[in-house]
């Protein structure tokens, strides 16, 4: 075998040890059904749940002629979106008055609102290259 | 699905036949494997970061007999770094394995779902590098906020799946080698083979990608790096919020210590020649102040000065051996995994390690373990152990 097969299949052998260490540890725990139930629950929030979700709000950009600037809007709104979510949605009281202290959903509003303003400069500024551009005449 | 009808001549019944249903093909761009790739190579660092990070916290926390006594205490901002990246990558990583999953659309819901045995093998390995990274990442983020929604324990899960994510990813680039070197770089042949159109665009996609990294970041670092804080919109802490300008993990009223439980407190101090203090008697010995950060495993660390009395001189004046013993410390709390700490030599010897009784010169509140705490330099917060009431040279 050559040496790039044989480190190919060395990792693919360390990768599969690995698995085996931490599905040991699992069973290694009091109630390895339970971690199961949420390695398949996570699966399904990303396949069932997100992905389709991002494909539906992907129908926005089609048959858009320039789709980046709007793209990456969502794209960075939408992991905003998911990290601040823990923190509105978290049942309960903080643990203490220390933790979670912020307006989160005002936060949210903020950092969003930014990204709204940053991407409609980035169109117009865009916007008016390209126009200056275009009048400029061929020949310079 | 436009002017199809379904009253449609009732056919004469077939051989059975799969339903022609099936998802709709995807159509749209950048669904390749150079942008796989481009985003793969981030997010195995990403992983690689919080693994290392992790492993960090793991035995810090836990050490095996034959390494308690050798961890550094120095640098004294150690843990404070290696959590608050393992924190922060690991938010990362949730905008890098979303559009990593994304450039892969097509095959996570291609169709038919299986093909073959060698076909199935393979999504079944990628079904578990799913899971497991899915589940490390969304586990770590409910904990942050301290939201345990699970029926097992954070930490030996976290840990446990994270070799599994480990194992699978690496699993993963073996069995993609070929197509990862094949568009590991723009000049790469399989990137060549590729639309010349799309170039702009996944540009367009990567910056986009990198700008989601960089503001989930810039609104969340800020309760591991003060410097940020004015940008620390979003995270679970935040450095200005909190008794005596620091932020509490656990309260007296969360660990059962009450003023009546404090009445009459003393310090013991076992060892070859043990003896007992009083506060008074605690606070006529030399003193000793200490600039060191509380960090804790949920990635938020303050720094704080601290006033108080040197561990090792405590330890010598017990006729330990600074520098060669180990002290175990009781807590006047409950109960509690961390009631009773260990804490190895390097530690308990180091300058800066206190048994605290101020806190950025005023004496400790209730909250952050009056009358008397742990301060040591490079240790997670959990093992900085508040209401002291024994300690044990071992």
């Amino acid at each position: 075998m050559r040496t790039v097969s044989v480190l190919r299949y060395g990792l693919g052998a360390l990768g599969l040890a690995l698995m085996g260490l931490g599905a040991w540890l699992v069973t290694d725990q009091p109630d390895p059904l339970g971690v199961l139930v949420w390695l398949a629950g996570a699966l399904v929030l990303h396949d069932g749940i997100l992905a389709p979700l991002v494909l539906a709000v992907g129908l926005l950009l089609v048959g858009r002629r320039r789709r980046g600037p709007l793209r990456g809007a969502l794209l960075v709104a939408g992991s905003v979106v998911l990290v601040a979510l823990p923190l509105l949605v978290r049942p309960g009281a903080p643990p203490n008055p220390s933790a979670l202290p912020l307006p989160y959903g005002r936060n949210l509003a903020i950092v969003l609102a930014a990204v709204t303003v940053v991407t409609g400069l980035l169109i117009a500024v865009r916007r008016r290259r390209e126009c200056r551009q275009g009048r400029v005449p061929a020949d310079g | 699905m436009d002017g199809m009808t379904f009253r449609m001549p009732r056919p004469p019944r077939p051989a059975f036949r799969p339903p022609a249903v099936r998802p709709p093909a995807f159509t749209g761009r950048l669904h390749d494997a150079r942008t796989a790739t481009a985003v793969g190579r981030w997010l195995g660092a990403a992983f690689a970061v919080c693994l290392l990070t992790g492993l960090v916290s793991h035995y810090l926390q836990q050490p095996p007999a034959w390494l308690a006594d050798r961890l550094p205490a120095r640098p004294a901002w150690g843990y404070a770094f290696t959590q608050g990246l393992h924190v922060a990558t690991g938010l990362a990583a949730i905008v890098l394995l979303l559009v990593k999953l994304w450039a892969v659309y097509p095959r996570l819901f291609v169709w038919p779902p299986v093909r073959s045995v060698r076909h199935a093998l393979e999504r079944l390995s990628v079904a578990v590098l799913v899971a497991s990274a899915v589940f490390e990442v969304l586990t770590g983020l409910l904990n942050i906020v301290e939201w345990y929604p699970w029926p097992f324990s954070f930490v030996p899960v976290h840990f446990a799946v994270a070799w599994v994510a480990t194992g699978s990813i690496l699993l993963h680039i073996a069995v993609k080698a070929p197509e990862i070197r094949d568009h590991w770089s723009r000049r790469s042949a399989g990137t060549e083979a590729l639309p010349v159109q799309d170039a702009v665009d996944r540009r367009s996609l990567l910056l986009a990608t990198g700008g989601a990294v960089g503001v989930v970041t810039l609104t969340t670092v800020g309760q591991s790096f003060t410097p940020l804080k004015t940008f620390d919109l979003l995270a679970p802490r935040h450095p200005d919020h909190g008794p005596q300008g620091l932020p509490v993990n656990r309260t007296a009223a969360a660990a059962g210590v009450t003023a009546r439980r404090l009445a009459g407190w003393r310090l013991e101090v076992a060892g070859p020649r043990p003896y007992v203090l009083t506060l008074d008697a605690l606070g006529s010995m030399p003193r000793a102040g200490a600039r060191l950060p509380i960090a804790c495993v949920e990635g938020w660390s303050v720094g704080a000065d601290w006033g108080g009395v040197r561990l090792r001189d405590l330890i010598e004046r017990a006729g330990g051996r600074p520098g060669r013993d180990a002290v175990r410390v009781t807590s006047l709390e409950v109960s509690g995994a961390y009631r009773v700490m260990e804490m190895g030599a390097e530690y308990a010897d180091d300058p800066l390690t206190l048994l605290a009784l101020t806190l950025n010169g005023q004496p400790l509140t209730l909250d952050h373990g009056f009358p008397a705490r742990i301060i040591a330099p490079g240790r997670p917060g959990v093992l900085q152990t508040k209401w002291v009431q024994r300690l044990e040279v071992l």
